[in-house]
């Protein structure tokens, strides 16, 4: 690690750029394919961007959270079931004909109550966050169900429901709706907390050797601990958008969602063995995989063939993370 | 060295992309390019499924593909949510046809009410919504094309009144709390019951689940509530609204060893209720025409595209099926799984 500083930063600029070109050439092979019956390549359009970038705000949201747990050498898999639970929370509160405001914080806490409740039992009893998230990913999923009543809670359209709206032509020099904006401050946020504060630096530390770090005086439970708060606080915010989205809070839904979110950080540079990882690589991580997934579907390419070819670049990323660390090693 | 392999990630991915979806190019972009008047104008359509995996769909996809080669002047996109019965990968499915401007959308939604917004914003830019299967809450549509399931349920009640001359002990058993079809089954069926006076409904307010397994475990304990004292059943005839219900209470009668003593009429099917049809264990199956479900959908789209107002409401058949009428050619048609 002790490099010449400038070829650190040409490294990190290489990982990025090779992300970048990664990026650009997916989207570039979906522009030249998908043209629609007057023969205009609809890909590229504002409309288009602006949907995509709405889809990816819940992987978005959750893989920021999931990439400060990745480089501090953990792991969330009761992401999925954290978020259907805080979209049941909010709608129940919703529903009770509590104020949305109230709804929304209610949701944060709720997120938020999960993110402590991992992060305690990880510090507390010492398991590996793999086995405990592996066990609060049934026990959030059976407490959304329980609040829903084994159903999904119906709510009236409030201005949550507006979060992430499709622009009208009076609003379009927003360029993306709210929830997207909000996504990108939190973003710039936590890239400049992992980088410039010296809880990033210690984060970075914990994941990268455990045993240096808790030698070098930094009290390395107490980072865990508020690393997985501020994953449960992302993942109440994309519990919010999920309930934005959809309008009911479900309990069934975002099923499988921490693969994806995993995908997206590792396919974003991080590695799952700790220690390495950026915000900025995480984002077009999401990227990717949103424009897979919508670009696929816009071509109306059958599930199985966006399966694999997803499936694939995920194996592709984590193979150049394998190759990264054999020679820095 | 790290510029390098950065670098050959973007080209690996870019060949990946190319190889994965090359072979599908040619039938991908349409080559229509809008020309010849509004009569003989290629319509684009999207068809979107709740799931792709199931046999029921798979009838779906059959149907609109009858119509697509029949009309000719129609390509029909069948895409599902990547993820079985997920209402967020519909809803983003419903999205992405709205931005790429097809002629129309055709929508099974997963959700009464989540899949009303998607629903909504494609109308508002301009795509055509028409509801297959099942119904969508507040939104106007071009059409909603499904089975009348009320009518299903109603024809399944008078078939089992009639299996018992009219009086005796009837069990209902539930499907689930909240699924819309299948509680229009179990309304028309009650109703069918109500002309009958000398039928006396044991029990009516229970529910099977969403599985086989909870529906055979519920299906136990119904039984085993009314069993006379010498063992026999003392019901004299069951309905079930939807195949896993049916499938759950014919277990549980094969394994009391009643089966075939009991009146019992189901819904949907599968191989396993076609052969217990066969063997008289099951008396009836009112059975969905899911191939004329996706044949009409598309057809009442084209139409609708080319300026006539369809039906708000189509009906696309429910047919009761014995072991008296199962080898008929119409209702053998029915059966056989694509």
């Amino acid at each position: 690690m002790n490099r010449h500083p400038l070829l650190s930063w040409l490294s990190r600029y290489a990982n990025v750029a090779g992300l970048l070109l990664a990026l650009a050439a997916i989207f570039l092979f979906f522009w030249t394919q998908i043209v629609n019956t007057e023969g205009i390549h609809t890909f590229a359009k504002p409309e288009n961007l602006q949907l995509i970038a709405r889809q990816a705000t819940i992987v978005g949201l959750a893989a920021l959270g999931m990439t400060f747990v990745i480089i501090s050498g953990g792991i969330d898999l009761s992401v999925g079931s954290a978020v259907a639970l805080v979209s049941v929370v909010i709608a129940w509160f919703l529903r009770a004909g509590y104020d949305p405001a109230v709804a929304l914080m209610m949701g944060l806490v709720a997120g938020a109550a999960c993110g402590l409740l991992n992060g305690s039992l990880i510090t507390g009893l010492k398991v590996t966050p793999f086995i405990v998230t592996l066990g609060t990913l049934l026990i959030f999923r059976g407490v959304a169900k329980w609040i829903g009543d084994e159903k999904k809670i119906d709510a009236d359209l409030t201005w949550l429901n507006d979060l992430l709206r499709v622009l009208g032509k009076d609003e379009k020099w927003k360029v993306f709706p709210e929830g997207v904006w909000m996504t990108i401050l939190l973003a710039v946020f936590l890239a400049l907390v992992l980088r410039s504060s010296r809880f990033g630096r210690n984060v970075m530390a914990v994941g990268g050797n455990e045993q240096a770090t808790r030698y070098a005086g930094v009290a390395v439970g107490k980072v865990r601990l508020a690393v997985y708060i501020l994953m449960g606080f992302f993942v109440g915010m994309a519990g919010l958008m999920q309930f934005t989205r959809l309008s009911v809070g479900d309990p069934t839904v975002a099923q499988g969602l921490e693969l994806d979110v995993i995908a997206a950080v590792v396919i974003g540079g991080a590695s799952l063995s700790g220690g390495q990882g950026s915000i900025f690589g995480t984002i077009i991580g999401v990227l990717i995989m949103a424009t897979i997934r919508a670009g696929c579907s816009q071509m109306g390419l059958s599930n199985y063939i966006q399966e694999i070819v997803t499936g694939g670049i995920i194996v592709a990323a984590i193979g150049l993370d394998r190759l990264r660390s054999r020679r820095s090693a | 060295m790290k510029l390098r392999q950065a670098s050959w990630f973007g080209l690996a991915i870019a060949l990946a992309l190319g190889a994965g979806c090359g072979p599908k190019e040619e039938g991908g972009t349409s080559e229509s390019g809008g020309g010849g008047g509004g009569g003989d104008k290629k319509f684009t359509i999207a068809m979107i499924p709740k799931g792709t995996t199931h046999e029921f769909w798979k009838s779906v996809e059959a149907g609109a593909r009858d119509a697509e080669k029949e009309l000719g002047n129609v390509e029909v996109i069948w895409k599902g949510p990547l993820k079985e019965d997920n209402k967020d990968e519909q809803v983003k499915v419903v999205e992405d046809f709205t931005g790429q401007g097809v002629d129309g959308i055709a929508l099974a939604p997963l959700d009464d009410t989540a899949l009303r917004i998607p629903a909504e914003n494609a109308k508002k830019a301009g795509v055509p919504v028409l509801i297959f299967d099942s119904d969508l809450k507040d939104v106007d549509v071009v059409s909603f094309v499904a089975t009348d399931n009320k009518k299903g349920g109603f024809m399944a009640g008078e078939h089992l009144a009639k299996l018992i001359g009219g009086k005796g002990k009837v069990v209902l058993l539930r499907y689930q709390e909240g699924s819309a079809s299948t509680t229009f089954r179990e309304e028309g069926f009650l109703e069918a019951m109500k002309a009958n006076p000398g039928i006396e409904l044991l029990s009516d307010n229970r529910y099977a689940g969403a599985t086989v397994e909870s529906a055979l475990a519920e299906s136990e304990n119904l039984l085993s509530r009314f069993k006379n004292p010498d063992g026999s059943p003392g019901v004299d005839a069951i309905f079930c609204p939807n195949e896993s219900s049916t499938a759950g209470m014919l277990r549980a009668l094969q394994d009391g060893g009643w089966a075939g003593k009991v009146k019992f009429v189901g819904f949907d099917a599968s191989a396993k209720l076609i052969e217990a049809l066969e063997a008289g264990q099951l008396h009836g199956l009112i059975l969905q025409n899911p191939r004329r479900m996706g044949y009409l959908a598309v057809k009442t789209m084209v139409e609708s595209l080319q300026g006539k107002t369809p039906e708000k409401r189509i009906d696309t058949g429910a047919t009761l099926v014995t072991k008296e009428n199962m080898k008929e050619p119409d209702v053998a048609k029915l059966l056989e799984i694509p």
